[in-house]
């Protein structure tokens, strides 16, 4: 199974199983799991692990046969070879111990001797093979879309895909550029971690956005554990640490992660290992008396815990998402109140989301709380007045997308779908498209017509043909039930 | 929801002109979002990013709770999902005055007027078909329809009994071309299975004679909830809210609540996913004192223990067990167990 251990003919074996291994580890820091900036990465204890010897084009290499790519690009890239916490006193102190352990010897893992070593910089090449990355289908976007002249000549730049919302071109551009193909621009350097973290943040979250979060799951994969070591750096003059990989891809790198492994608690575990960080930050923070960075870590930390309480919806433990919410000061203007009361709308305790934002007055005052009492009457099946709550809050105040929406499914509910119908129709007319309106708006149609189909095409053409925003462009086949 | 059978006059080869379409109603679902901060924003910004747009199930609003994973906006039921004794089958119906596509370049088709369109609505259950009332209500002289017009209709059935249920649609229709007209109708069959979604199990034993020598028993139920999916309930199988567990004495018995759940401050929800089980224990007394006579039947009946429910989204659902009671010929040792 583990065809990544070449350690034959040593005193001790590790046994490691491949699939433990690629897991994010919890983390179990000790003092001697500071990150060592003389030491090179700790994968070179393991030869057999994918990362490269630095700019091996220009090194001379003596492995004597250099360990190729595994075909499983799943379990390669392991930059963080440390081990099970039940192994912490041999994964303390792994640093030193690597040229003694390297079955390769000449591998120029080390940098020459006389060097600076403490300013080798670290080698990101693993990110960069090709074999990460999987070919995204054009195959289920709508003809409307795929021949549109909307569509980016290849040369666009990212930040502009990203501007008019071309999603699904951003993500291949993004790995084009990574590694190195097309006509993008040059490839990063294997030590510009700041910009290839940028570009893989850049092409996952565009492919969540694109409805391919499973393939982001898979491609993942490849960071290994981002609590490992090696994504530590140290401020050689202040001595503090920190973390080379962005908030923003440590956040989603979590829930693609627990995706990837199909293990959502393994989610909850790792957004309080980012908590812990934050605290730690947000502590430093008010010792310096920093009030920016204070400021930033308090809302990543609160982010956090939401975060956590969705995760805990997801596994089905509404009920135990709303205990942690409980423990949680978050937002402002009722924002903790409608999370709660969505919550609880959710499992259909719709007392208890009443019971949100009432608080013993007779009725919602502020505009979330009376969206919930419209909500609430819906989950009661009180169809007719929720129908009037929403036309009220409608006209409170045009445009408000989610209150058009809900009006419009609750006209179904009464028996008027073709004014739900029509609703939904000067909705898009008006430039909308998110994908509930049209997932709305089709499954409407299927019930008009026998041959929905072509209404479904005469949408996408409509929505084809609206002005490229970051609110994304491009549509799948699936939004139109296609 | 599958088989469906056209029935009408058979000389009549002619598609229909107008068609039936249905949706099974279950709740809407608020939709789900997963917010992401702007890629290739500045990472030194001083405050993060507000969420990038397309990251959000709408657009932004100070009504959504972003970061959070649940929002507002409701999506239209994706499926027809399961149906379970208990609870409330609804489904709308809509019958279409579809236009023909023309064929093949040729001359688009005539188009027919459709009037008086009328839909009905049975279902079917193991037992017995009942006619089921529309809602809106409308004028029993029907519709007239207009090319691409519907007719939307609402039903509600109360779900009594497990087995194979079907949904007799029958739609009749007056379709008239320039020269002539004619009176049609189909129908349409709709099969489903509906399941039972909680078993209940209960227990009476003797609790000895009471201060004011009146007999007592304990009831105690076990309810579980056997809405498929895996054991994990990791997303998978029904999630059922528990809303009230009562139970209706008969008259000269009093009851004692023994349970920590419920409505009321300080008490616990109760949540039973797939698989999982709740217990709740009444104490039944009789008002006066004993007389030492035993019931002739050999029977002390109770009453019965009134479950309620949510399903997700707030779908309610409801069930009566049977008579409860117990066996009083030899009290110490009662036990009755019975199976909704």
């Amino acid at each position: 199974m583990d065809r990544t251990q070449p350690e034959d003919g040593k005193g001790h074996k590790r046994t490691r199983s491949a699939v433990k291994a690629t897991r994010p580890r919890s983390s179990t820091k000790g003092p001697l799991d500071a990150a060592d900036p003389l030491a090179p990465p700790p994968a070179t204890s393991q030869p057999s692990t994918t990362i490269p010897p630095p700019s091996s084009s220009s090194t001379t290499t003596t492995t004597p046969a250099p360990t190729p790519p595994s075909p499983n690009p799943q379990l390669i890239p392991q930059p963080t070879p440390r081990m099970h916490p039940s192994h912490t006193p041999r994964a303390a102190s792994p640093l030193p111990r690597s040229p003694a352990l390297s079955p390769t010897p000449g591998t120029p893992r080390r940098p020459p001797p006389g060097s600076t070593a403490p300013l080798r910089p670290k080698d990101f090449s693993f990110l960069l093979r090709p074999e990460i990355f999987h070919p995204l289908t054009p195959l289920n976007i709508p003809p409307a879309f795929r021949n549109s002249t909307k569509q980016p000549p290849p040369e666009t730049p990212l930040p502009e895909l990203l501007e008019k919302g071309h999603f699904r071109a951003a993500a291949i551009s993004a790995v084009q550029t990574l590694t190195g193909t097309g006509r993008t621009p040059q490839q990063p350097d294997p030590s510009d971690h700041v910009r290839i973290f940028d570009l893989l943040y850049t092409r996952w979250a565009c492919l969540t956005l694109i409805n391919s979060t499973d393939l982001a799951a898979q491609e993942v994969k490849a960071l290994g554990d981002l609590n490992s070591a090696f994504y530590l750096s140290e401020d050689p003059t202040s001595g503090k640490t920190h973390h080379l990989v962005p908030w923003g891809l440590r956040v989603l790198n979590v829930r693609l992660q627990a995706i990837g492994f199909g293990d959502l608690r393994r989610a909850v575990m790792s957004y309080y290992e980012l908590a812990r960080e934050a605290r730690v930050k947000l502590g430093e923070a008010m010792g310096e008396h920093d009030n920016s960075s204070r400021e930033l870590w308090r809302e990543r930390l609160e982010d956090l815990g939401v975060r956590v309480a969705g995760t805990l919806v997801e596994m089905g433990d509404v009920k135990g998402a709303g205990e942690h919410l409980r423990g949680l000061k978050v937002g402002d203007g009722g924002k903790m109140e409608m999370m709660r009361a969505l919550l609880w709308l959710r499992l259909g305790d719709v007392d208890a989301a009443r019971g949100c934002v009432m608080n013993g007055e007779g009725r919602g005052v502020t505009r979330g709380e009376k969206v919930v009492l419209a909500l609430c009457d819906m989950a009661d099946g009180e169809y007719e007045e929720a129908v009037a709550k929403w036309r009220e809050l409608e006209e409170e105040e045009e445009g408000d997308e989610m209150v058009m929406v809900n009006l419009a499914v609750c006209l179904l509910y009464v028996g008027r779908m073709q004014e739900g119908r029509a609703l939904l129709e000067g909705m898009v007319d008006a430039g909308r498209s998110s994908h509930t309106l049209l997932f709305n708006l089709t499954t409407m149609y299927e019930l008009c017509t026998e041959r929905a189909r072509s209404l479904k095409v005469r949408l996408s053409e409509k929505v084809a043909a609206m002005e490229e925003t970051n609110d994304g462009w491009e549509k799948t086949n699936a939004d139109f039930k296609l | 929801m599958s088989h469906q059978r056209h029935f009408s006059d058979a000389a009549v080869k002619e598609p229909h002109s107008v068609s039936l379409k249905v949706l099974r109603l279950t709740r809407p679902s608020l939709v789900s979002q997963y917010p992401l901060s702007p890629p290739l924003s500045s990472s030194s910004s001083i405050t993060p990013p507000p969420p990038l747009p397309a990251s959000l199930s709408y657009s932004p609003s100070s009504t959504n709770p972003t970061p959070f994973l649940l929002s507002p906006i409701l999506a239209l039921p994706p499926s027809f999902g399961s149906a379970y004794v208990g609870t409330t089958f609804s489904c709308t119906l809509c019958a279409n005055h579809d236009i023909p596509p023309p064929i093949d370049g040729g001359p688009p088709l005539s188009v027919k007027t459709i009037r008086d369109v009328k839909i009905e609505a049975e279902m079917k259950t193991p037992s017995s078909p009942t006619l089921i009332p529309l809602l809106p209500p409308g004028n029993d002289e029907g519709t007239d329809l207009s090319p691409g017009g519907t007719l939307q209709k609402i039903v509600s059935f109360d779900l009594r009994e497990e087995g194979a249920h079907t949904l007799v649609v029958q739609v009749s229709y007056y379709e008239a071309t320039s020269t002539s007209g004619r009176a049609r109708m189909f129908r349409k069959l709709y099969q489903f299975v509906c399941k039972g979604l909680l078993v209940v199990r209960t227990k009476t034993s003797a609790l000895g004679l009471g201060k004011q020598g009146n007999r007592r028993w304990v009831l105690e139920a076990q309810i579980e909830n056997s809405g498929g999916g895996g054991e994990t309930g990791d997303g998978g199988g029904e999630v059922v809210f528990m809303e009230e567990i009562g139970l209706e004495l008969e008259k000269g018995l009093r009851g004692r609540d023994l349970n920590f759940w419920g409505r009321g401050r300080g008490r616990e929800k109760v949540v039973l996913r797939a698989g999982e089980g709740e217990e709740v224990v009444f104490v039944v007394e009789e008002e006066g004192e004993w007389d030492g006579k035993e019931e002739e039947e050999g029977r002390r009946v109770f009453g019965v223990l009134q479950i309620g429910w949510r399903g997700e989204g707030g779908g309610r659902g409801s069930l009566a067990t049977g008579r409860l009671g117990t066996r009083v010929l030899r009290p110490r040792e009662g036990g009755a167990v019975s199976k909704v």
